[in-house]
């Protein structure tokens, strides 16, 4: 188990290389360079400099080393930390994005558990209770949560919120606590604010999560394991959950490694609505303006996320089901 | 719902007494009419055959004594009576007849009697089995369920009874999963699994189907075996009338959802009754047969159970059958000999309506 972990560990290494060069490739594609783009806003500004002046800075800044040599620069910067400056902020990136990756972070964990949680219990509640109103009742909402876009949702429940529970309503904080120190007060209202960021960006995984859990679920429970189970006297709920929800659950984890990139970036959309202080309006700026640095530092780790997501599903997979062996 | 019997043997030695059993499939194609009023008598500490074409309800009869008919399907009338025995504190035991057909098939008192009086092993041991769980995590999951015993007994008693079973090392073989197992192996854990609280009856569906020729003589051995040394009734299903021949003691023979009949083996083999019994034994080779006689197949085949058929069901595929009588009635079962019993209208006059 150690060993194959340390294997993919090597292999994901491999493919960030790849994903690296790809991403550099990127940043290098458009023509000028940061320093141009500096020099155009200084002139810009009403300024100028002397070529020598120039000249001194394209050589402290390597504007005409080959290629190799600035593919190095960059990514050895990247691998301690520093992932290069954003042109339009004018900041370093990663000032920018820790900033906001905890947020993010913290949205994305507490809508997988989330929308775990809920297509478990509703994908085992419909597969047992198949056939019946409360089963064809959840069927319409999965079809709604899987039809309805994220950014309508996000702006119902906005509405919801605010005319009906009073609430004021975007952003992650109220703006009492907006810029103040954390506190246990600042905490509360956090939590006030996630749920609707949470439903909205959960809402269809979950509906498609619970609707694969019932197809599974049903699935299993054809199976002769589970008539063995009954036939020894075990009560329903030991059946249902002990024999036949563990065998249920692989699809689900199989799609747990992708989908930590896809509620990233399905966040996006919601948090420019909610407008959430979060990374994913500032990626999709990052792109609209060709701010290189920012961007490529959003693909590698959205990168790095996938990779760890499925060696993490691999990983549960592996001891979900003790036929899976790593050799 | 138990009453007491009062004797200190079963009525005529019986565990299991079915009577009139109709169980019915309500499916979107319409209704299917699996068991049409099935009577079996299983007799304690004896191996039972239940013999007959697929889909004339040999599955369903035992799901249904098990109480586990599968949905859409339901028991519709007939009943289910067992018989068990319980110690009482002077030393003696009685025995309570328990009507399996008035309990909630999900309630407490069939999941006290399922796994513990009453065990089942299927066809497939390759799906028979849980793949997420050891051998041992699944057999000790009956012991600790009806025994009152800490995990460490269980798991002796698991190894014990494995040992019992004919399983090479049974010690390792608790941690196993299923998957590192053969089909030969996982049928012996699946035996293991069902004898774990010693049972008073053991359902085996077609156990030896799946196995190649060597495995399945030795799985009928272990099984003749366990049952001589632990004295329960098997019913042992099958198509095979070869292993009947060599398993039982006595066999039913069923026909589209009822026992046309039921006798012991050797009267059965030798002095067949019903026109269908004697089709079915036309119908296998005989080793050591002298005749150069043709196998004859059953003519004909058998009706589906969605349609209905009037009087006797056999009556269309029957040689001896008499025109307004037999296509009109279904015949009374009728004693015919010791313990055997027959149901067609050349050995009674009397249908089921006035019988
Ligand atoms: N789940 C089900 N839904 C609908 N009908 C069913 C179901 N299970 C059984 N039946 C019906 O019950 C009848 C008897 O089935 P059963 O499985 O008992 O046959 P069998 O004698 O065991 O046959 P085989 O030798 O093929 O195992 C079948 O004809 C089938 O139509
Ligand atoms: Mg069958």
């Amino acid at each position: 188990m150690a060993r194959y972990i340390l294997r993919r560990s090597g292999y994901m290494l491999v493919t960030m290389i790849f994903v690296a060069v790809i991403g550099f490739l990127i940043i290098e594609l458009p023509p000028g360079s940061y320093l141009e783009f500096e020099i155009a806003r200084l002139r810009q500004l009403g300024g100028d400099m002397a070529p020598e002046q120039i000249r001194a800075l394209e050589v402290r800044y390597g504007v005409h080393d080959p290629i190799y040599l600035k593919f190095w620069k960059w990514f050895s910067g990247f691998v301690r930390g520093d992932f290069g400056r954003s042109f339009e902020h004018r900041l370093p990136v990663s000032e920018l994005l820790w900033q906001r990756l905890g947020f993010t972070v913290l949205i994305s964990v507490l809508t997988m558990i989330f929308s775990w949680v809920v297509s478990i219990i509703v994908g085992v509640y419909s597969a047992t209770h198949r056939y019946t109103i409360p089963d064809y009742a959840i069927t319409v909402l999965q079809f709604i949560g899987l039809s309805v876009p994220n950014f309508l949702l996000a702006l119902v429940l906005m509405v919801f919120a605010q005319q009906v529970l009073g609430m004021e309503v975007g952003g992650l904080f109220s703006g009492a606590y907006r810029n103040a120190p954390w506190s246990l007060a600042k905490f509360i209202d956090l939590l006030k604010h996630l749920w609707i960021p949470i439903l909205v960006i959960g809402a269809s995984g979950t509906a498609w999560l619970s609707r694969v859990m019932r197809g599974n679920l049903l699935d299993v429970l054809n199976m002769q394991y589970v008539q063995t189970a009954r036939a020894k006297g075990l009560s329903e709920r030991t059946v249902i959950w002990k024999h036949a929800v563990r065998n249920a659950l692989h699809p689900l984890v199989m799609v747990l490694g992708m989908s930590l990139p896809g509620i990233i970036s399905g966040e996006t959309v919601v948090a420019i609505v909610l407008n959430m202080p979060t990374t994913g309006p500032l990626y999709f700026r990052a792109l609209l303006q060709q701010d290189m640095y920012l961007a490529v530092t959003f693909l590698m780790f959205l990168a790095v996320l996938l990779l760890i997501g499925n060696l993490f599903a691999d990983i549960l997979l592996a001891w979900l089901d003790p036929r899976i062996r790593f050799e | 719902m138990a009453k007491q019997a009062g004797s200190s043997t079963t009525p005529e030695g019986l565990v299991v007494r079915v009577r009139d059993l109709h169980v019915y499939f309500f499916t979107d194609l319409g209704v299917s009419r699996a068991l049409n009023g099935v009577s079996l008598d299983i007799p304690a500490g004896k191996v039972t055959g239940v013999v007959g074409e697929s889909g004339c309800g040999k599955s369903v009869t035992a799901l249904s004594i098990m109480r586990l008919v599968p949905h859409p399907g339901r028991i519709t009338k007939g009943e289910i009576l067992l018989y068990r025995e319980r110690e009482k504190q002077n030393g003696h035991s009685i025995v309570e007849e328990v009507n399996l057909t008035d309990l909630d098939p999900q309630g407490p008192v069939i999941r006290s009697i399922r796994g513990a009086e009453l065990a089942m092993i299927f066809q497939e041991p390759m799906t028979s089995l849980n793949p997420s769980y050891t051998i041992g995590d699944q057999i000790m999951e009956a012991i600790l369920l009806h025994q009152q015993c800490t995990r460490k007994e269980a798991e002796e008693r698991a190894v014990d009874i494995l040992a019992r079973a004919g399983m090479p090392n049974p010690q390792t073989v608790v941690r196993r999963y299923p998957h590192e197992l053969s089909g030969g192996m996982r049928q012996r854990a699946m035996i293991a699994m069902a004898l774990s609280c010693t049972p008073s009856v053991l359902f085996a569906d077609e156990p030896t189907t799946a196995l190649d020729v060597t495995t399945e003589a030795q799985i009928l051995d272990l099984m003749r075996e366990l049952q001589a040394a632990m004295g329960m009734a098997i019913v042992f299903i099958t198509h095979n009338l070869g292993v009947v021949a060599q398993m039982c003691d006595t066999v039913a023979v069923m026909y589209l959802g009822r026992v046309v009949e039921q006798a012991p083996v050797e009267p059965l083999f030798y002095d067949p009754q019903h026109p269908y019994t004697r089709a079915l034994l036309r119908s296998i080779p005989h080793v050591g047969s002298r005749t150069k006689a043709r196998l004859q197949p059953i003519r004909g085949v058998v009706p589906d159970p969605y349609a209905t058929i009037e009087g006797c069901p056999f009556h269309p595929r029957c040689d001896y059958r008499k025109p307004g009588l037999c296509d009109v009635r279904v015949p009374a079962t009728t004693q015919v000999g010791e313990n055997h019993t027959v149901r067609c209208f050349l050995y009674t006059e009397q249908g089921e309506d006035n019988g």
